[in-house]
């Protein structure tokens, strides 16, 4: 398996799938925080993102500006190919392991 | 909308971090998350989240890394050899172009380096020092560290004992060497005494040191007792052409046998003429035993060579034991003895009782300052003078950038045209350092110990220096032009291309004026007291006096048989002459309490009236009447006034010498400057022997000097052929007491050459800078009918205020600094600063500056306004 995915960016890449083509910053930000209730700071979210593309996980472009920002344009993440062989290979391990454990899986209260 | 903005602060920090690493998409975010919370809380809790979102992303990997992308700069990987050879290119190009500036600031840049490059050539020969010697890497010098509590200090010398000491008990020691200083034997060659310097040294000083032994075996030369190993030079003066070696030398120290020459020292911490024996030391002194002294270090060197198997450390820690036993024979203080490398034993930041010459640092770094403080104002003119020809090269600039230089290439280039430059002036500046350098190494002590030449160290040391000077000067022309827009180029207008000039370029411009002033003042200051000192009545007759040295003649008989020649009005014989030091010194007492120090001559009959000194009051008694018990003195108008000081119950007139003599004051004399100029005005008596005599002095009228002189020097050889008859006349023998006003007379030459040419090469760059500025301007006025006065009105009016204020800050401040303080050092009986002086060079400097002011203003004014105007 190509590179190592820690927690956090397993969850960052998953949420960027989720939003499709509205990934950015503060989006993703709010998902986050909202889906697992923790409180993130844009310094730790950013530099979870660029390390994710460094690892060529994601990919980045900047959309058009907007109004509501100053004229500020967003950067929008789009998974690439590799991020969803990772994520994959990710959810198969975890397959594996819970079929050949005799755990029960709980839905969260 | 009702909400607040996000604080400012926070982004304009964030802004200053971000070094201009691109933060669009974040900071989008954190105002859009702002706004979030504001709208949904309160505009103070969405503050507060912006803080901590700020300091999230300082401290964040995201930023870093964007910094990191936006330091790339092509600059690093797309530099190619083709575009530094265009750099090359262009640059020549550029240098040949314009003939005028580039010499300017080839000038400029020379002069400023010259002393800096002196003072480089000698830190680098100081630095160099003791790199020849083969057995370097193992020798160390035996340093004494002492802590008296209140001071401590670190001498070169060590106790006489630890020589032996080591040499005795230590087994990893190869060899020990002893070197006592102080050795300064007198030889009587043939009637004159020739004074050396030296070292009474061990035999193994030619095992330490790789010093050449030009003949005489290296062994044993310093063995024996009583045996001398000369220096070329030193033997040159002895023996010519001889060869020296098995020859006796009579000395005050008894008979040396001379058993080595060695070549002359080069390079070396060390600096003695003669070397002799160290046992020569042991048997001269009875009161110490050396070998147990572990009291006295004071002129005590000791130099240790290792075993080639022992480390540095084995022996700092067997020497750290030996301290300790050292340290028993002082319970007051605390001794620590160090060692220091051979090559590194000089220069030292501070040590006292060095051996040698003892190259200290701070000296040097204070030469080096003064040599920067000659190259900065070169280097800020060369920085104008770029600036001010921005207009010429700016469309160059441009088309570079439109064509796709990034900032980086454009630094670049400026950075190698300067470097280039730089070397250019090097070349120029080593023209002038040359020749600076031996009238410099001349006047310093023991400098012809440096080798100073031009050897590979040298020359990478003074390139270096060229290269980092033309890359931190270059600097600030490259980041102006690697800043300009080119838009605003290509359209013709510089955005920095203001008419003003700052105020920091004005205040360069009158210090520079300033110092020139303060400097071609001192030059006139010293003239004046130089045609002062030679003129001045000193009391005494200086005209038509001839001086022969007795040296060993008869002199009884010469004064008689010389004065016999019918050119000689009068004849008499001092101790020492008029005019010059006084070298004998003596201690009286008026009331048999209080001794003050004095200084005496002694003199020959007929000296006071001769000499036409002025007597204030006499006794009628003549000097000559002294019998056994009272000796009859003259004396000046100071020992009068320092007698007054004490209370004499007796006779005022009468004194005791330090012998015990007692005297008796017949002649007092007036207004008597028997010392030059420079000095305090002593106590003086003159007392009368012939016996004690060193001169003979004759008072001569001639019409032919010349044949006078030659029918003197035939009686005198008549009288003892073996004494050399070596005539002066006492005014020339003045004028040489006075070498040092001409040796500061020159210095000042130089310095306010330099510093007047690089002032007005400041000034010429900065009169072009604004006139070129003001081309347009200077050409619709001459169209709309200004008449080439009121254009030069214009373009000079800034700069007369700036010289004015530079005069007016100069004159001031020369006046204190050469009135009071300069000479009153230098020359205590001079006359100060001269109102003529000063008024010549305010005009001189004027005259200089407006010629160059002149000269740019009239280029402008003379051009066609049509030609200037079309240029759009």
């Amino acid at each position: 398996m190509k590179g190592f995915i820690g927690e956090f960016e397993e969850l960052v890449l998953l949420t960027i799938a989720n939003m499709a083509k509205s990934a950015y910053g503060v989006a993703i930000l709010n998902d986050i925080s909202a889906r697992t209730n923790r409180k993130l700071s844009i310094g730790a979210l950013h530099s979870t993102l660029t390390r994710l593309e460094e690892k060529g996980y994601i990919t980045s472009y900047l959309g058009e500006p907007t109004q509501e920002r100053g004229g500020r344009r967003k950067r929008y993440f789009e998974l690439t190919s590799e991020a969803i062989q990772a994520l994959s290979d990710m959810k198969a391990l975890r397959d594996e392991l819970w079929a050949g454990s005799n755990l029960q899986f709980l839905k969260s209260k | 909308m009702p909400f607040n903005s996000p604080p400012k602060l926070a982004l304009k920090i964030l802004k200053w971090f971000s070094d201009g690493a691109d933060l669009e998409d974040i900071i989008g975010d954190m105002e859009e998350m702002y706004f979030d919370q504001a709208e949904s809380k309160s505009s103070f809790v969405a503050g507060l989240l912006f803080w901590r979102h700020t300091f999230s992303v300082i401290t964040s990997y995201a930023l870093r890394k964007r910094k990191r992308n936006a330091s790339y700069s092509p600059f690093f990987y797309q530099n190619s050899i083709t575009m530094i050879k265009n750099y090359f290119k262009i640059a020549i190009r550029n240098f040949s172009k314009h003939k005028f500036f580039t010499s300017l600031n080839i000038i400029g840049l020379a002069l400023g380096m010259s002393v800096s490059l002196l003072a480089l050539s000698i830190s680098v020969a100081i630095y160099r020092s003791d790199d020849f010697h083969e057995k370097k890497d193992r020798v160390y010098q035996i340093n004494t560290y002492v802590d008296k509590g209140d001071e401590d200090r670190t001498f070169g010398s060590t106790y006489h004992a630890v020589g032996y000491h080591i040499k005795e008990r230590f087994p990893f020691v190869e060899d020990v060497l002893k070197i006592k200083s102080g050795f300064r034997p007198t030889v009587d060659h043939f009637g004159n005494n020739i004074g050396f310097h030296g070292y009474f040294s061990d035999e193994s000083f030619f095992n330490l040191f790789s010093f050449n032994l030009v003949e005489g075996d290296p062994g044993t030369a310093l063995e024996k007792p009583f045996s001398i190993v000369l220096t070329q030079s030193a033997a040159n003066k002895l023996y010519r052409d001889d060869n020296p070696i098995g020859k006796t030398l009579e000395t005050d120290y008894g008979s040396f046998t001379v058993t080595g020459v060695m070549a002359d020292l080069k390079q070396t911490h060390l600096y003695f003429e003669v070397l002799t024996s160290f046992s020569t030391y042991e048997q001269l002194q009875d009161k110490l035993d050396l070998k147990n002294d572990w009291v006295n270090f004071r002129s005590n060197y000791v130099y240790v060579l290792l075993n080639e198997s022992t480390s540095e450390s084995t022996f700092d820690r067997s020497l750290s034991q030996m301290s300790q036993f050292v340290n028993s024979f002082h319970p007051e203080k605390t001794v620590e003895l160090e060692i220091v490398a051979l090559d590194e034993v000089v220069p030292r930041w501070n040590i006292s009782d060095a051996i040698g010459i003892g190259w200290d640092v701070p000296s040097m770094l204070l030469f080096m300052f003064i040599g920067l403080l000659v190259l900065l104002p070169a280097i800020f003119n060369y920085i104008n003078l770029s600036l001010a020809r921005a207009i010429k090269r700016a469309k160059e600039v441009g088309i570079r950038k439109v064509v796709g230089a990034e900032k980086g290439h454009i630094r670049a280039q400026f950075i190698v045209e300067t470097m280039l430059l730089a070397l250019f002036a090097l070349a120029g500046g080593v023209m002038i350092f040359v020749p600076m350098k031996e009238q410099f190494l001349d006047v310093v002590i023991a400098a012809e110990v440096l080798d100073t030449s031009f050897n590979f160290n040298q020359v990478t040391a003074l390139i270096v220096f060229a290269l980092t000077l033309g890359l931190l000067t270059g600097y600030f022309p490259a980041k102006f032009f690697s800043r300009l827009n080119p838009l605003l180029i290509m359209k013709g207008s510089i955005s920095q291309g203001k008419v003003s000039i700052s105020g920091l370029k004005k205040g360069l411009v009158v210090f520079q004026f300033f110092l020139s002033l303060v400097f071609i003042i001192g030059i006139a200051t010293m003239a004046r007291q130089y045609s002062y000192v030679l003129s001045a009545n000193l009391g005494f007759e200086k005209e038509n006096v001839l001086t022969v040295p007795f040296e060993g003649i008869d002199k009884q008989v010469a004064l008689n048989e010389l004065g016999k020649h019918p050119d000689v009005n009068s004849i008499t014989a001092a101790s020492s002459l008029p005019g010059v030091m006084v070298s004998e010194v003596n201690m009286a007492t008026s009331n048999d309490i209080d001794t003050f120090q004095i200084n005496q001559v002694f003199i020959g009959d007929q000296f006071v009236d001769m000499m036409k000194m002025r007597l204030k009051w006499e006794d009628g008694v003549s000097i000559e009447q002294s019998n056994n018990s009272l000796e009859m003195v003259i004396v000046n108008q100071e020992f009068l006034d320092q007698v007054r000081v004490f209370n004499t119950q007796k006779d005022s007139l009468l004194f005791t010498l330090e012998s015990g003599k007692k005297c008796r004051v017949v002649g007092i004399l007036e207004d008597l400057y028997f010392e030059p100029l420079s000095e305090v005005v002593t106590p003086l008596i003159f007392r009368h022997s012939l016996d004690k005599s060193n001169h003979a002095l004759l008072s001569i009228k001639s019409d032919n000097v010349k044949q006078t002189i030659g029918e003197l020097e035939m009686i005198w050889s008549d009288i003892n052929q073996d004494v050399k008859f070596q005539s002066a006349f006492l005014d020339d023998e003045i004028a040489d007491a006075y070498y040092f006003l001409e040796v500061q007379m020159k210095f000042f030459t130089y310095l306010s050459v330099l510093a007047i040419t690089i002032s007005c090469l400041g000034l010429l760059g900065m009169v072009s800078y604004s006139t070129e500025n003001r081309i347009k301007e200077i050409a619709i006025r001459k169209i709309l009918g200004a008449s080439p006065k009121n254009l030069y009105y214009l373009l000079t009016k800034d700069f007369a205020y700036l010289i004015l204020l530079s005069a007016l800050i100069a004159i001031p401040f020369s006046y204190f600094f050469y009135d009071k303080l300069f000479l009153y050092f230098l020359i205590r009986h001079g006359l100060g600063l001269g109102v003529l002086e000063v008024v010549c060079g305010i005009l001189f400097l004027f005259l200089v500056g407006f010629i160059s002011i002149y000269w740019q203003a009239s280029r402008v004014t003379r051009e066609n306004p049509a030609g200037n105007l079309r240029y759009e």
